[in-house]
């Protein structure tokens, strides 16, 4: 009797619990997961993955084409767009239509001219119409990069977007005064260090064509707007005012940058050319003005301003005219990162003690909150190429890493590990 | 004398923790799609000035901390720049100390708990700073020996998540540039 009443107590929590475990499930460790959304009841494309046909090369091509197909399915699930099927699912009769990928790996990877052919398809099912096929020599380092160059032509085809297989974060990695700039691709792969100066490095921005990246440094001993060329490692100062040179953020035509400068005393918002010439100062106040972000189509940007009192955003004309206050709500709103989409702005916001990340029209409707308290702090969230993923720094582990949350199912990923902070992190275009 | 063994100890930390650092794993190449990247060559990094004990006889106030002279910091309250009774008070008395060595130039340090974004936190730190600035060029003091700069939350004096902690972080911080 007694057990009854225990079972029948328990129920409605173990109940509840389950529930919670169905709609989100935490990952398994072999995958970046640290959230995942139940996609279920998503309306996502059917996809059945088949493995590359292996015509010669042995077992290390069988290999390779396992990688391939393994970073295939890591980058269609990646993308929130897709359901995975099983061949099993697809084996009956009457299978419901979907896409088939599969290949051919004419023999085994060895770099150079030597790499044999590989060819990649997209085809429509059932029926079987060729959709995309496209012909690779990756050599054996490239399985990856050739993987990710595929998906992006199938995300493409299929949704008229760009996807995000090709994309890579930059951010700061270290502590105190020293953090330098580092680069990751957009799965946690090819970590790569970007500055090497034992000064403070911060605000990485990739410019429009990924070719170069705007950052913060003190490397001549106080606050300076640096310009790092991607594929050398150059890097050539934009221009030298004393104070802030904050947060320095590329125009989409990819000319000009848009940085808050001290020039008068106090951080205002001001164009300035590659070479550092000012173009254009935008605000003119006694308050606080940082983090200025453009809107897609360069008519307009939202940035942080304290002419109130508190940090709020506003959003402004590209001559500076024309501002207006953006959120109401929440007493210290900064860092606003406007959507590749145009549609929407993700920014940070603080109350009681932990800032987390807010997602608003650019009308100020449909504020929403994406992050919970049990993330600690969620700061300096950026946008991917597809409109849909963000990454952010939290310290819910008590040092900042990197994560990518999907704001449409909730999903989050860890991107990057290791000891030191990772902050400041900009998503390549 | 307890601030200079305090800022001795903070230095000596900082050495460690610099030689800690200095073992870092290889940097990894370039990989698949950016050719190799140089790194950028290494700097001299402003330090605070080493902290002697016992001062020379011969007193040169221009490579001394300016603490060991009667320098001293002013505090903030959580995101503010506006200056305290008690900091007016502060300043006017460095403000002092400052006129009688005309030639000694000072860099006014904003500083910022971790609470907070990290690129506002900056801008706010420059606002203490010039907060500082403004009012002792008001006192008297020459432009000539004020400089101002910010470093946000990167450089908190006491670490710990506490406000204790905090409150001692939020302060403009007088150097040697």
């Amino acid at each position: 009797m007694s057990h009854d009443i225990t079972r029948r107590r328990i129920a409605g929590p173990v109940i509840a619990l389950l529930l919670l475990l169905a709609a989100v499930v935490p990952a398994a460790a072999q995958d970046e997961y640290i959230m995942r959304a139940d996609r279920s009841g998503a309306e996502l494309t059917d996809i059945l993955v088949q493995p590359p046909q292996v015509l010669a090369g042995g077992a290390e091509a069988r290999a390779a084409a396992g990688t391939l197909d393994a970073v295939i399915r890591a980058d269609l699930d990646y993308s929130g767009l897709f359901r995975l099927l099983t061949r099993d699912q697809v084996a009956g009769k009457a299978p419901p239509s979907h896409y088939r990928i599969d290949g051919v790996l004419e023999g085994l990877p060895t770099g150079g001219t030597a790499s044999p052919a590989l060819t990649l398809r997209l085809l429509s099912e059932p029926g079987g119409q060729e959709l995309l096929a496209k012909r690779y020599q990756p050599g054996p380092d490239r399985l990856r990069a050739t993987a990710h160059h595929f998906v992006e032509q199938v995300v493409r085809m299929l949704t008229d977007q760009p996807g995000i297989s090709l994309s890579r974060v930059v951010f700061s990695r270290g502590s105190g005064d020293r953090r330098d700039i580092w680069c990751v691709d957009y799965d946690g792969e090819g970590l790569l260090r970007l500055t090497s100066n034992r000064t403070l490095n911060l605000f990485p921005s990739w410019s429009p064509d990924n070719k170069q990246i705007a950052f913060m440094s003190f490397r001549q001993g106080q606050q300076g707007t640096y310009v790092l060329e991607a594929a050398t490692g150059t890097v050539r100062m934009v221009g030298e005012t004393s104070g802030s040179n904050l947060g320095p953020s590329w125009h989409p035509g990819g000319q000009e940058l848009v940085v808050a400068l001290s020039k008068a005393g106090q951080p205002d918002i001001y164009r300035l050319g590659l070479d550092g010439h000012v173009i254009r100062r935008l605000t003119v106040a006694e308050s606080i003005e940082v983090s200025p972000s453009w809107s897609p189509s360069g008519r307009d940007l939202v940035f942080t301003s304290d002419r109130t009192g508190s940090p709020q955003l506003y959003v402004m004309d590209a001559d500076g005219t024309g501002s207006r206050r953006l959120t109401f709500e929440g007493k210290y709103n900064d860092s606003a990162e406007w959507s590749p989409r145009g549609d929407r702005i993700v920014y940070a916001c603080r109350e009681q003690e932990i800032t987390q990340l807010m997602l608003i029209e650019t009308g100020g409707e449909n504020r929403r909150l994406l992050t919970d308290t049990s993330w600690r702090n969620c700061e300096d969230p950026s946008w991917a190429p597809d409109g849909r993923h963000v990454v952010f720094a939290s310290d819910r582990t008590g040092v900042f890493k990197l994560y990518v949350l999907d704001v449409e199912d909730g999903s989050i990923r860890q991107l990057t590990k290791g000891g030191e902070p990772d902050t400041t992190p900009d998503w390549s275009q | 004398m307890l601030r200079t063994f305090a800022m001795i100890g903070m230095l000596l930390a900082a050495l460690l923790l610099t030689v800690g650092c200095g073992g870092k794993k290889n940097v990894p190449v370039a990989d698949n799609n950016a050719a190799a990247v140089v790194p950028a060559p290494v700097e001299e990094v402003v330090e605070e000035a080493p902290v002697s004990e016992t001062p020379a006889p011969a007193t040169n106030y221009a490579t001394m901390s300016p603490q060991e002279y009667g320098i001293e910091d002013v505090y903030f309250a959580y995101d503010e720049y506006t200056l305290s009774a008690a900091t007016m008070t502060t300043l006017t008395a460095n403000a002092k100390i400052m006129k009688e060595h005309g030639d000694v130039v000072y860099l006014i340090e904003g500083h910022c708990d971790e609470r907070g974004t990290v690129e506002y936190n900056l801008a706010l730190g420059e606002k203490r700073a010039a907060a500082v600035r403004d009012y002792l060029a008001n006192l008297g003091v020459k432009a000539g020996q004020l400089r101002v700069t910010s470093y946000g939350e990167e450089r908190p004096f006491v670490s710990g998540g506490t406000e204790a902690a905090w409150a001692k972080n939020r302060r403009a911080h007088f150097a040697r540039p």
